[in-house]
């Protein structure tokens, strides 16, 4: 019986708690993550996939993966796509944190509703930027026509050139709010007596950003970046909604990639190479997300 | 009176980006609204002209949009179940102590929120085919996502439980409380409101999944809603009043949770995600 007492008033009270998530997540994320590996030298397609042995491919995927002649644009789209998503959602989102700092009434309010963006469901998301970006009837074709900006209307789902960036602006649509609001956090955390100190010194709201504002954002910055490229690499459904990858796969980005080998092709193996090697950039980015969340509150 | 002046432009500024940002959400709903030939005038209708509510009532009977929700509700629910049961102790374990094991379960904990759905849906839908658990479409796809959403929650919650005095679990101990005891009379309700944030967030994301159902579940009547809004997305669709209809009555119920929460959710959100 002590065992049932250690459970109820003990260690293995804790035990218990923390072993039974731990022991879901070895089940349904730790495992998939080491079959990811093993079966990016199998195999498997809709033959073979219901079988517990796969046939052994030896470096085969890997060499498909590198052989293919979207690889080369895959990575390249990729990289833009995170790029342009982070560095967007990033500098908007500071500069409406910014904005939304100084205290006028409804400022926390306003600030919040923006929010509203991020809590749709992505899949939704893409499908109103899909209907906003229509080529010919779509209103933001409307809008850059009547003001000129544009004299033709831009195909922006179907054109090879511009596809990847009609998701990109979705992107930055639907992340922007969430780089806001973790700004916000960092904003309010810096002591106002370093701002009276510095305008007792006279110096101008410029000097204040560049010399108090940003060194002391810095671990948050960090946090946010970090954060803002592994939601991107996480982006999927945008890409399902929008453009499904194409046209000739001039909107593939990695993840997407390695979902339509997976799931469209059928061949699990080249879906779980892609997999792989994605999963490792993820985890190097999430370690500098780590770090620096750690240098600032000290978990 | 300058300042107040200063404020009362500071406020038209916020109410102005305001508006522009959410547009899309407007235009969804006014899109909704309109005839079949008004959503392809030029210039657009800024206003809907003769609102066409009968358009909701035709996609609510036509698109299984009853069977698409109930679904994405049972999913969004056993999601939050999995995940506020088990993740709920995990949290408040990894908040109580300090020492290096804990350390090393918050950091798996930490890494393991970052993997992306779609690059984790490969083996995890070559296992389940392998042991047989396709055959349970439903079950197989909630069992994914609260992989996905667990780590999330224990953040947040953590922040919560961080914020419990522990004197008030020691004096339950001394008045005769078992360890047990403690924590789900004492601990427990004095986290309610962080763990119902959290919760309402898990079950936000659950309504919204799309890419675990996508590929795990084959069969259409078992399909969540943001399937079925991809089914609409044939190449050259023309029902984009159809279309906005069906997403205006998917995601007001979220939006309207979020309108009458927002304090809450964002306080929740900032609490965790830095923490």
């Amino acid at each position: 019986m002590t065992l049932f007492k250690s459970f109820r008033d003990g260690i293995g009270f804790d035990t218990l708690l923390i072993g039974f998530a731990l022991l879901y997540l070895f089940a349904f994320a730790g495992l998939p993550l080491i079959y990811n590996v093993i079966i990016s030298f199998q195999q498997v397609d809709v033959f073979s996939l219901g079988t517990l042995l796969h046939p052994s491919a030896g470096w085969d995927n890997y060499l498909a993966i590198f052989r293919d002649p979207l690889a080369n644009m895959v990575f390249w789209n990729t990289v833009i796509f995170t790029v342009g998503s982070v560095a967007f959602q990033f500098t908007i989102g500071f500069a409406f944190a910014l904005f939304f700092h100084q205290k006028f009434p409804g400022a926390t309010w306003f600030r919040g509703l923006f929010l509203a963006a991020w809590v749709m469901p992505g899949l939704v998301v893409g499908v109103l930027w899909n209907w906003l970006l229509s080529g010919d009837f779509g209103v933001i074709n409307h809008v850059l026509l009547t003001t000129g900006l544009i004299a033709e209307p831009i195909f922006w789902r179907s054109d090879i050139d511009v596809a990847l960036y009609s998701v990109i602006l979705a992107n930055i649509w639907y992340g922007m709010p969430f780089n806001m609001i973790l700004l916000s956090v960092g904003l309010a955390a810096i002591p106002d007596d370093l701002y009276e100190a510095a305008e007792l010194d006279g110096a101008t709201a410029w000097q204040k950003f560049w010399t108090i504002t940003l060194p002391m954002m810095r671990a948050t910055i960090g946090a946010v970046l970090a954060l803002g490229t592994i939601f991107t690499l996480q982006q999927f459904d945008l890409f399902a909604a929008i453009t499904s990858g194409g046209p000739a796969g001039s909107s593939t980005v990695a993840q997407y990639w390695s979902w339509q080998l997976s799931f469209r092709e059928f061949d699990f193996g080249r879906g779980a190479v892609i997999s792989v090697m994605m999963i490792i950039v993820v985890l190097a980015v999430s370690l500098v997300y780590v770090r620096s969340t750690r240098a600032e509150t000290r978990l | 009176m300058r300042s107040d002046w200063h404020n009362r432009i500071l406020f038209l500024i916020a109410l102005v980006l305001a508006a522009i940002y959410l547009f899309p959400l407007y235009w969804m709903y006014v899109t909704s609204l309109k005839t079949g030939s008004a959503i392809f005038a030029v210039p657009p209708e800024i206003l809907p002209t003769d609102p066409q509510w009968g358009t909701y009532g035709e996609v609510w009977a036509t698109t299984n949009i009853p069977r698409y929700l109930w679904n994405s509700m049972l999913i969004a629910t056993g999601v939050t179940a999995v995940t506020a049961i088990l993740g709920a102790g995990a949290a408040y374990v990894l908040a109580r102590y300090r020492n290096v094991w804990i350390d090393v379960a918050l950091f798996t904990v930490l890494m393991l929120q970052v993997l992306p759905p779609s690059l984790m849906v490969t083996p995890i839908f070559v296992g389940f085919a392998t042991i047989g658990l396709l055959d349970f479409p439903r079950t197989a796809a909630v069992l994914a996502i609260a992989a996905k959403t667990m780590p999330f929650f224990v953040i947040l919650c953590r922040a919560t439980f961080m914020t419990i005095p522990r004197e008030l679990e020691e004096a339950a101990l001394v008045d005769g409380n078992s360890r047990a005891g403690a924590f789900f009379f004492i601990v427990l309700p004095l986290a309610r409101n962080g763990i119902l944030v959290a919760a309402l967030l898990i079950f936000m994301q659950g309504f919204g999944e799309y890419v675990y159902s996508a590929s795990l579940i084959a069969d259409n009547r078992l399909q969540p809603a943001s399937i079925g809004m991809t089914n609409f997305l044939q190449p050259n669709v023309v029902n984009w009043n159809a279309i906005m209809a069906f997403a205006a009555t998917y995601v007001t119920p979220i939006l309207a949770a979020f309108v009458l929460l927002q304090r809450q959710i964002v306080n929740g959100l900032t609490s965790g995600a830095l923490k």
